[in-house]
């Protein structure tokens, strides 16, 4: 763990240091990631993903120490998100959460597992992100689909991704990043902190 | 002056950020809904990535995804109607993976594959991006696949250890899967830092780019389909 | 021009002092060999030039380090690269660009030079190292030798005058030694100042000026090479250092020429990778001695790490392995063969080695458990958490994995790559131990200090195929002599 620097402001390790726990934390949620290529699987992401990206969200924290990292590392993520084809409303929900969890964070010096831990429950509504190109401009898509497809179509989808799931989605996101939060600060003591990493 | 002998498929990256942004909001989103216009613009769209790795020389992939992609879409206008139940829903599934998933994917691909660290750093620097988000993309870009490599090297170990999902402690497969990958992926990073570090990242001057990135006539081509694509979906709200 | 005045160092979280209390001073143009021990401080010794130490590895630093009377610690990093290069050991981190000219162009572009000098200044580099060959290649084709030739080029684009290398050899095969040898003779010449600190000595014999041993942080003692070379074989040994000639190593004790009963044979053993338009593997029907430890040899990219895979079914479909009469397909090897891989914190899962071991086992059993660890001198470790362990201890721990799940060969994958000689003695201890209790032994290794010391047999691979094969018994020679002349061929 590195010395809190008086000097808040970013250094050249810092912003390499997010770089680098931002891949990590890909990597980590690829494990997942793979099952949003079946439609069905997608509404379930918002489970998998906050809790498996707890652990390597959690040891990033250990590294943070100044007001910006996170916002930028989850800015990243959702530009990450959107040059590999993902969508590009997360760079949006990657900004606006990751600075109001880096806020949250910041609030409790970088300190307080408690509101780390909430932290990464905001952060991770970025998630919410992905989910976006089924619900914007759904009016529009369903006059589309009805249109051009038959009523059936649009039904059926309807069905796959429901208006309603969307709330239901969003919150998943945060509550099971609360789990994967505990889970991450758990392999932070029992793994990373034995091992000699933190 | 040089004669330009990059060949015409290899486009800015700038342009490549707008195929995605494009393929983003209009084949996965969906906007612009059931214009005609905007029905022809999709396949465009769809097909801009797809030509311009066909021509770097990824035929096989291009290839795959070209066919399922107009076989769905076929499938999609002619057959879809008349089914019922499981089939009608496979169906769907599908038809959303490989027409409205797929081009994305491709996309993302054809960004990924093609375009190297330093020219997309230098396609930042001239958007004039902050270097405290051009660094850390730099690295991220850069440690991506290293650690993807690390979690491949962990599943080898895995498999000979015989180490599987259904295995005897099914509640820590994440932990062992995991673990390893974060810890070797920690330790090749910070050697990365310093080394990045040392040679002299991460500086307060103004970084140069020496990449030989800039718009051709294609980029322009391109520009001029995306400000027409936009149109066209302002026109469809009106 | 380098000076250090009373250096102290410990790194953030640790008691011990790293580096204690140092006293040293540099010359222009001289070639310094920093040895000893792992752990001995040598490393650190570069980072404190570099100024990694302290800008980048916190800890408490005392004393001064100054580098043409400015102190070093003063000076931001990007200033130091102007004056000081440096090269590691991994190429997984060391590079930051995919192809070699933005490599090459990477420190003037970060220093803000103007298009024009970065490409004079790269020009300069690509003739004084001659890689003009290398340019239209992307970095991960090279060969490790190239790898190197390349770091020191785009160290060197900024014109330093220092150049620093840690442990630059470890991941070099014999012709990247002669590379590499090469390209710091070549700094040589040109009257750069060249620190490195190594544990494979004997290709800087020839280059070296001083040779600076430390212990336990602290400065033993500083020799010339002369002196140095003149000390007998053993004292080196006994200070922990490698073989400062290769040709040391042919004098040996009187063995008796190890008896094998049976023989395990390799049938058909061919594997493509999924991009590549040709084999990466294609051998012809081979054996090895059962009970033997057999030294796989081979240039970088010959194809002894795919054979190790397919060897443990991790690359699936290829090749039968006939072991007492039974041919045992790649399914079968995954519970027969196994592999302790170059980089052992990947095959390392659970949080205490105790748990490790149980994991292997087909019904958890904690007294055979504890017995296996006894035996590999595990037991006082046996609820620390892995990944915290030594390098050699990790290497055990995957061997009692390995010896608990009963598999009859275990292959290693260069487990003495960047090891000391005590380091080496242990692990070439280790797989004597286990051919003795019937197991079948693999190492795949450029390490010929480890092959004289413990193997009996050798295959040597080439260009995916086995090349040669020979028990090592009256055979000393005909190694070494691949050892020293195969790089030669190269210069």
């Amino acid at each position: 763990m590195s010395t809190t620097s008086r000097n808040s402001k970013l250094t050249g390790k810092d912003l390499v240091t997010v770089g680098i726990y931002t891949a990590i934390y890909f990597a980590s949620i690829m494990v997942v990631g793979f099952l949003g290529f079946i439609p069905i699987f997608i509404p379930l992401l918002s489970v998998l993903v906050p809790i498996v990206g707890g652990i390597p969200f959690m040891l990033f924290l250990s590294r943070t120490k100044k007001f910006g990292m996170i916002t930028i590392f989850s800015l990243l993520n959702g530009l990450f998100m959107f040059i590999t084809g993902m969508g590009i409303y997360s760079i949006a929900t990657g900004l606006i959460f990751g600075l109001l969890a880096d806020l949250m964070i910041r609030s409790g010096d970088y300190q307080s597992s408690k509101k780390s831990l909430l932290g990464y429950g905001v952060f991770s509504c970025w998630l919410f992100g992905n989910f976006m190109p089924f619900y914007i401009g759904r009016k529009a898509q369903f006059e589309m689909l009805t249109e051009g497809y038959g009523a059936e179509y649009a039904t059926a989808l309807e069905k796959l991704m429901p208006l309603h799931l969307a709330p239901v989605m969003f919150a998943a996101c945060f509550l099971f990043a609360l789990v994967g939060g505990v889970i991450g600060r758990t392999a932070c003591k029992k793994h990373f902190k034995r091992a000699g990493i933190i | 002056m040089e004669t330009d002998k990059t060949p015409f498929y290899i486009i800015d990256p700038r342009t490549k950020l707008l195929i995605l942004a494009l393929n983003s909001v209009f084949v996965f989103g969906g906007a612009g809904g059931a214009d005609t216009t905007m029905e022809i613009l999709r396949h465009v769209i769809t097909f801009i990535p797809l030509g311009l790795l066909f021509f770097g020389g990824k035929r096989k992939p291009v290839l795959l995804a070209a066919i399922f992609y107009v076989a769905f879409h076929v499938l999609q206008v002619t057959l879809f109607e008349h089914t019922k139940g499981v089939l009608n829903y496979i169906l769907l599934f599908s038809i959303g993976v490989f027409v409205r998933i797929l081009p994305n994917i491709m996309s993302g691909y054809y960004f990924i594959s093609t375009t190297r660290v330093s020219e997309l750093v230098g396609a930042m620097e001239k958007m004039h991006l902050t270097d405290k988000l051009i660094i850390p993309i730099a690295v991220m870009m850069r440690f991506f696949p290293v650690a993807m490599e690390e979690a491949g090297a962990v599943h080898d170990a895995m498999g000979m250890r015989g180490i599987r999902f259904g295995g005897r402690h099914p509640s820590k497969i994440l932990e062992y899967r995991l673990i390893p990958m974060i810890t070797c992926s920690v330790k090749t990073g910070e050697e990365l830092s310093a080394s990045a570090l040392a040679r002299g990242l991460g500086s307060p001057i103004k970084r140069t780019n020496i990449c030989s990135i800039g718009f051709r006539a294609l980029d322009y081509a391109f520009w001029i389909l995306g400000v027409f694509t936009v149109f066209v979906f302002i026109t469809t709200l009106l | 021009m380098i000076t250090l005045k009373n250096v102290s160092f410990s790194y953030e979280g640790e008691e011990r002092k790293s580096l204690n209390n140092i006293n040293l001073s540099i010359k222009k143009g001289e070639f310094i060999v920093l040895c000893g021990k792992s752990g001995c401080g040598k490393t650190s010794i570069t980072r404190l030039l570099n100024g990694l130490i302290p800008h980048y590895y916190d800890g408490k630093l005392e004393g001064e380090t100054l580098l043409d009377n400015n102190s070093i610690s003063q000076l931001p990093l990007y200033d130091i690269a102007r004056e000081v290069g440096s090269v590691f050991q991994n190429p997984k981190s060391q590079f930051f660009n995919q192809d070699v000219f933005s490599e090459l162009a990477f420190i003037c572009e970060n220093l803000g030079m103007t298009k024009r000098e970065i490409h004079q200044r790269v020009t300069k580099s690509i003739s004084s190292f001659s890689i003009s060959h290398l340019l239209e290649r992307d970095v991960s084709q090279l060969s490790g030798g190239e790898k190197q030739r390349i770091a020191c080029a785009s160290v060197s684009a900024p014109n330093p005058n220092i150049y620093l290398f840690d442990e630059p050899s470890s991941n070099l095969d014999v012709q990247g030694i002669a590379l590499l040898r090469n390209t710091m003779a070549n700094l040589k010449k040109q009257g750069k100042t060249i620190v490195v600190a190594e544990h494979r000595l004997h290709y800087l014999m020839d280059l070296a000026d001083k040779i600076i041993l430390m212990v336990d942080g602290k400065i033993e003692k500083s020799y010339t090479r002369e002196d140095f070379l003149n000390l007998p074989p053993i004292t080196r040994n006994s200070m922990g250092l490698r073989c400062a000639r290769l040709q040391e190593l042919l004098p040996y004790k009187s063995e008796e020429k190890p008896v094998f009963q049976k023989h395990i044979a390799f049938k058909g053993f061919c594997y493509m990778h999924k991009s590549a338009k040709k084999h990466s593997l294609h051998m012809n029907p081979f054996y090895i001695p059962k009970g033997s430890v057999t030294a796989i040899i081979g240039e970088n990219g010959a194809g002894k790490s795919t054979f190790a895979k397919c060897l443990c079914g991790i690359y699936k479909k290829c090749g039968l392995m006939e072991i007492e009469g039974k041919d045992e397909n790649w399914k079968a090897r995954r519970s027969t063969c196994y592999m302790v891989m170059q980089d052992v914190n990947h095959q390392l899962f659970t949080e205490s080695v105790l748990d490790e071991v149980l994991l292997s086992m087909d019904q958890e059993e904690e007294v055979l458990a504890k017995k296996v660890l006894k035996s590999l001198d595990l037991e006082h470790l046996s609820h620390r958490h892995p990944i915290s362990l030594s390098g050699g201890q990790k290497q055990r721990a995957a061997i009692a994995t390995a010896v608990v799940s009963n598999r009859e060969v275990i292959i290693f994958d260069e487990p003495t790559s960047g090891l000391d000689f005590t380091h080496m003695k242990e692990v070439s201890k280790q797989l004597r131990e286990l051919s003795k209790t019937g197991k079948t032994i693999m190492v795949i290794t450029h390490d010929p200090e480890l092959i004289l010391d413990c193997c009996n047999y050798i295959i040597k691979i080439g260009g995916g195929g086995v090349k040669e094969s020979y028990p090592l018994h009256q055979n000393r020679e005909k190694l070494l002599h691949y050892f020293i002349e195969g790089g030669v061929s190269v210069e």
